[in-house]
């Protein structure tokens, strides 16, 4: 399972130093070209610029010679050296890639050096072959780390490098979640699995209808409901934000207290009783009558010719 | 604890360690915030390694992965030039592996083939009477001619400048074309044994006793000649050796391969490029200048026992030299 999510999301594991493993999302040739590009666009324009004011200054004032042998030896120095030494210089990112948020590393995870950084731009040149000029991105489609044949001989790799925002813990507007978590058994313990996929789901679940929420929940929901006794018309939903409240944001000190009550209750042998009357966490929709499967169109197909009368 | 608790008490410092990520290099931090800098790096890094027992949301997790990777960006930058190590690398190392190499030594032969022949069938006029015609073209020895047309004088030093620069420019995109080329192979040993031909026939027609401006020609190739076809053929036998990295990659993957050989060939490559950058200095300066002609000679024959004294001195294998003695 983690690694298909480590496939799907391309995603490369680096031990550092200081022996954490940490995770960097790899860049596919999508996300390099505009940097590429970006980076073309400043040396035409760098070339450009030195060159007008090249001319204007030395080509005026002191001799044409020179000021051409200036642009060309300039243009020759950023055709061929620019990324490399920017990428030298700049750790591993050229202004393009800083814009867009990339990074070249070796495949260990560690900054390049000087050569690695000449070298993987130096081989640009035979990743846009002109004959073949999308031979990089089948070079790069092929393995696994979407290296360019610059990258395979240089040994490295561009990575994403982007901000994040810290998003915290989710906030639950419905006040009955943090009600109904007192109903949930104070034994049940929530594996680390589980957390997971209730932190995954509550921190997403503002961005789904309600109908959508329970299709969702439900697969999670109407097993524990089953586990804990809970009235089967609960909210899937609320019964995943109940947990979630209590994993992540209840106070343990509370549910070792209650474990102790419900021991206590459970020694002084009181005859169960149903905990509420009527069900305040239903269901939302709870009402609707559970909407009918859309026909699969090899149905609809058998069904047509029964219900049509034959012309003659 | 709570999680609400931990990523409350927590937020500062990874709002803080993101601040000092934003910066584009740490040196221009006093020694203090080095030390905080570094203080907020061990922290968010075992926030990350206990992350699973803390329980902390996926998202958080995922936060903490790009932090901690930002945050290592910033620590272990990418190393500079360190001279003292390449020098060591280029006396000893390089020297000895391209005396050894197989496809630079294989290279020697093609380039240096393809020039004599080239050179000897532009130079002779019965064995292939219009082979220089057919290899330069007419418009391009007309070019050849007008260029070298007079001595070489310094006084128009304006014209001889841009051709200079023109020549540092367009020799050493060869060079690094027949390197990347390589890579590819076939391509590779198809724009060597051009250039190769294309010299070759220019040196050959320029020696023919009937044409005036070789004298003046080889006055202007003579000083920068060792070095820069020399470089033109250490690269293509680096990109060579690179391009059998992935034809043959013999016990090991096509990648790991191509990884090892190109580690190997970089220094090499380098070397080539000096030697670039030693034969455009001369080029600009000297060759086109009006230097008598004994100083250019001079420079010629010690570019050439420098570049002996590299190759085969310096080269020569330690291990048979211990043998011998």
């Amino acid at each position: 399972m983690a690694q298909r999510r480590e496939q799907i999301d391309s995603v490369i594991r680096v031990v550092t130093p200081e022996n954490i493993a940490f995770e960097y999302r790899l860049a596919g040739p999508f996300r390099r070209l505009p940097a590429l590009l970006i980076d073309w666009a400043i040396v035409g324009a760098a070339i450009f610029i030195i060159s007008f004011i090249t001319m204007l200054t030395i080509g005026v004032f002191i001799s044409s010679g020179m000021a051409t042998a200036i642009v060309v030896l300039v243009g020759f120095a950023l055709y061929w050296f620019y990324c490399g030494l920017f990428e030298t210089y700049m750790n591993g990112q050229t202004p393009g890639k800083r814009l867009t948020g990339l990074r070249v590393l070796t495949t260990e995870g560690q900054p390049i050096n000087a050569m690695q950084a000449i070298m993987r731009n130096l081989l640009r040149g035979a990743d846009l072959f002109p004959y073949m000029p999308c031979l990089g991105v089948i070079v790069m489609s092929l393995n696994s780390r979407s290296q360019r044949l610059g990258d395979l001989v240089a040994g490295t790799m561009v990575v994403i490098e982007q901000n994040s925002w810290l998003t915290g813990i989710a906030r639950l507007e419905d006040p009955r979640a943090i009600q109904l978590a007192g109903f949930l058994p104070p034994n049940f313990i929530v594996s680390r699995s589980l957390a997971r996929a209730l932190a995954t789901y509550v921190e997403r679940r503002r961005f789904f209808s309600p109908l959508r929420r329970r299709e969702v929940a439900k697969h999670l929901g109407e097993p524990l409901l089953v586990q804990f006794g809970l009235p089967a018309d609960t909210s899937y939903d609320l019964l995943l934000c109940a947990l979630y409240y209590r994993t992540f944001i209840a106070d343990r000190g509370e549910d070792e207290k209650r474990l102790a009550e419900a021991h206590a209750a459970a020694s002084m042998q009181t005859p169960f009783q149903a905990p509420f009357q009527q069900n305040p966490f239903q269901q939302p929709f709870a009402q609707i009558p559970p909407m009918k499967p859309q026909p699969l169109p090899q149905e609809r197909i058998v069904t047509i010719p029964q219900q049509s009368t034959r012309p003659f | 604890m709570k999680v609400v608790e931990l990523l409350e008490r927590r937020r500062q410092n990874w709002q803080e360690l993101e601040r000092y990520c934003e910066r584009i290099s740490l040196s221009s931090l006093n020694t203090a915030e080095i030390s905080r800098f570094s203080a907020l790096y061990r922290a968010v890094c075992a926030d990350l390694a206990l992350s699973n027992s803390y329980q902390l949301p996926e998202n958080t997790v995922q936060y903490l992965h790009k932090l901690v990777g930002r945050a290592h960006n910033q620590l272990y930058r990418a190393k500079r030039f360190d001279f003292q190590a390449w020098a060591k690398v280029l006396l000893e190392e390089v020297p000895q592996r391209i005396f050894n190499d197989r496809c630079v030594q294989l290279m020697f032969v093609f380039f240096w083939g393809f020039f004599i022949l080239s050179a000897w069938l532009s130079y002779s006029k019965s064995a292939w009477p219009d082979f220089a015609e057919q290899m330069l073209t007419s418009e391009f020895i007309e070019q050849l001619e007008g260029m070298h047309n007079k001595p070489l004088d310094g006084r128009d030093g304006d014209a001889d400048i841009a051709a200079a620069s023109f020549y540092i420019q367009h020799n050493t995109s060869i060079g690094l074309q027949c390197f990347v080329w390589g890579l590819l192979v076939v391509p590779g040993l198809y724009v060597t044994a051009k250039n190769a031909l294309v010299l070759g026939s220019a040196f050959g027609y320029m020696a023919r006793p009937d044409v005036s401006q070789g004298e003046y020609f080889f006055q202007f190739v003579r000083a920068h000649g060792p070095f820069e076809l020399t470089a033109i053929v250490l690269s293509a036998g680096a990109g060579l050796r690179l391009g059998m990295a992935w034809i043959m990659p013999g016990q090991l993957s096509r990648a790991a391969s191509l990884q090892k050989h190109g580690a190997e060939m970089m220094p090499v490559m380098c070397a080539a490029m000096l030697l670039f950058f030693f034969a455009a200095i001369i080029e600009g300066f000297l060759s086109p200048s009006a230097a008598p002609l004994w100083v250019k000679s001079g420079v010629c024959l010690l570019s050439s026992a420098l570049l002996a004294f590299y190759f085969v001195v310096l080269g020569f294998p330690r291990r048979l030299l211990n043998a011998a003695r």
